[in-house]
């Protein structure tokens, strides 16, 4: 198909995490350039705080930036005609659809400016956990287990006229699909093609620039990084699509940008398994038809997967405390050296497997993979982080770092401290059959 | 011979999932991505990053979008919570593991 026919849809990513910026969506609202802005707002692990929340309260579980989000955007998308599709219902999409219903209202979209918000559950699956075929045995506390969902009822929800889809655990890809899906060509090379764009799209600014380190020139600025276009797509209906930016927005989008995301976190890239179809990325052009205007064809489809995967959530025993202590002036390096010696033998009680000790500026992130740093820092921070078995031994760790100002190489200082639990995600797979996404109507 | 580093002739990303960290490069041209494809070798890169990371590495060519795909799927054991590294997702720099070998061109006879 021509790039000059119409497209079915137009979308644009608002969001490619929960913390992500809040306005590249309402400038993608309000151009009137998409018909539909995806805000994709749910990590694997995102789902951890919302289960928690959850428990303790039945009415909330979804993303706690719900307000903050969508008060600057639900009126100027509603002002032009711009659908909503989000999966930042989290662990509980039925109470956000509400509390979208309620923003709606006291914004004083109500009466004939009224909202339809559609909730999309379905994908809490711990209920059926046995019948989960898990990747290895589930060890330690199961938090939750979130079966990734489909483009399909997400559709069946925006063609029946809503203006907000909230949804939980599905396929980021499926989120952009679905405003394609009933639009699309028969068969499954178009809904390849949509998914595809889907991918592209999940991350925001990843696509336009982000995250970006072009060979040789063309570096974005600091203003350019400041106000960073999100990417929109014009998707026709045989799945190809024109991916491109909003004319006043800086980015960088080419053929580089699009192929870094088309494989982002991908594995066999001729195999990959979404909830509605295994795609095989390896046919994908991307042909550049304009400044920051890529042209993508060639998505095909190896059919629906035999099972949809599952995320669950493991709670281990015990915390990862993570300290620093910093250190200034001329001979910093040596006395933070000196102080990760001491702290080191401190710390004894802790098997080297469960505790890293190194320097922040020198070699905390790529470890002996480092650079070897041509000046000694002028300021740098001795790091440590030790899994440790209970609260009390967190503290000891946290405590030995303080304890360095008093009692360890000169000028010790600007400690911080954290502790997280130990969260880990458990990969397991379900028949598709035994999941059935569900659509619960709110209306403001 | 002459040498030259990986990052100034091709772009890369890395991501994770779970305890894998997988690694993109698309080459600047066909000849460079030749040059990555002769040397990079899953041998190669699971060599570079094994000082770093545990595991083997799987290696995926997508000639047409001068592409290579590098997946170590036990190098992030535990996923990204579990680290002892400062913070979350230090693995976003795992890239530069690649970027900045260096590899031998071939001299012209």
């Amino acid at each position: 198909m021509s790039a000059a026919a119409k497209p079915v849809c137009s979308i644009g990513a608002g969001a490619g995490f929960a913390g992500d910026r809040i306005d590249p969506a309402v400038a993608l609202a309000a151009s009137g350039a998409v018909d539909t802005v995806v805000l994709e707002c749910l990590a694997e692990r995102t789902l951890v705080p919302a289960l928690k929340a959850r428990a303790d309260n039945a009415s909330t579980g979804f993303d706690t930036r719900l307000r903050r989000r969508l008060t600057p955007l639900l009126p100027v998308a509603v002002a032009n005609r711009c659908r909503i599709v989000s999966n930042l219902g989290a662990a509980n999409p039925r109470a956000a659809a509400q509390a979208i219903a309620q923003l709606a209202s006291e914004l004083g979209l109500h009466g004939a400016q009224g909202i339809r918000v559609a909730a999309v559950h379905g994908d809490d699956v711990l209920h059926l956990r046995d019948k989960i075929a898990w990747v290895r045995p589930v060890e330690g506390k199961l938090l939750g287990a979130h079966a990734y969902l489909g483009a399909g009822a997400l559709a069946e929800a925006l063609d029946g006229g809503a203006n907000v889809v909230v949804t939980g655990r599905v396929a980021d890809s499926a989120l952009f699909a679905a405003a394609a899906m009933n639009h699309l060509e028969p068969g499954a090379t178009a809904l390849a093609g949509a998914i595809s764009v889907g991918h592209l799209l999940e991350c925001g600014g990843q696509l336009t620039g982000g995250n970006y380190d072009p060979i040789g020139q063309g570096l974005l600025s600091a203003a350019d990084y400041a106000r960073l276009g999100y990417p929109l797509a014009h998707v026709h209906a045989d799945g190809s699509a024109e991916i491109t930016l909003l004319d006043d927005a800086p980015g960088l989008l080419n053929a580089d940008t699009c192929t870094l995301q088309l494989f982002y976190e991908v594995h066999d890239p001729a195999r990959y398994a979404t909830p509605d179809l295994i795609l095989d990325f390896t046919g994908i052009r991307f042909e550049q038809v304009g400044k920051n205007r890529i042209h993508m064809s060639g998505a095909r489809s190896l059919g629906p997967p035999p099972t949809l995967k599952v995320a669950g959530f493991l709670e281990l025993p015990g915390y990862i405390a993570d300290c620093e202590i910093g250190f200034a002036g001329t001979g910093a390096l040596a006395r933070a050296q000196r102080a990760a010696a001491a702290l080191r033998l401190r710390l004894s009680d802790w098997r080297d497997e469960d505790i890293a000790i190194d320097l922040v500026g020198v070699n905390s992130i790529l470890r002996a993979g480092s650079l070897p740093s041509l000046a000694a820092p002028a300021e740098l921070r001795v790091h440590v982080s030790a899994r440790c078995v209970d609260l009390e031994a967190a503290q000891t760790i946290e405590d030995e770092i303080y304890a360095l100002t008093l009692s360890g190489p000169a000028g010790g200082c600007s400690v911080r401290s954290e502790r997280r639990p130990r969260i880990e995600v458990l990969d397991g797979f379900i028949a598709p059959e035994l999941v059935k996404p569900e659509i619960e109507w709110s209306q403001s | 011979m002459t040498a030259v580093r990986v990052g100034d002739i091709a772009t890369g990303r890395a991501g994770d999932k779970g305890n894998v960290l997988d690694l993109t490069l698309v080459a600047r041209d066909a000849a460079t991505y030749a040059l990555l494809a002769r040397t990079l070798t899953a041998d190669a890169v699971r060599i570079a990053l094994n000082r770093v990371v545990p595991g083997p590495v799987l290696r995926y060519e997508i000639p047409a979008l001068r592409a290579l795909k590098y997946v170590a799927s036990e190098a992030l054991a535990g996923g990204v919570y579990a680290t002892l590294r400062p913070g979350l997702h230090w693995q976003k720099a795992a890239i530069w593991l690649l970027l900045d070998l260096d590899i031998e061109k071939e001299s012209k006879p």
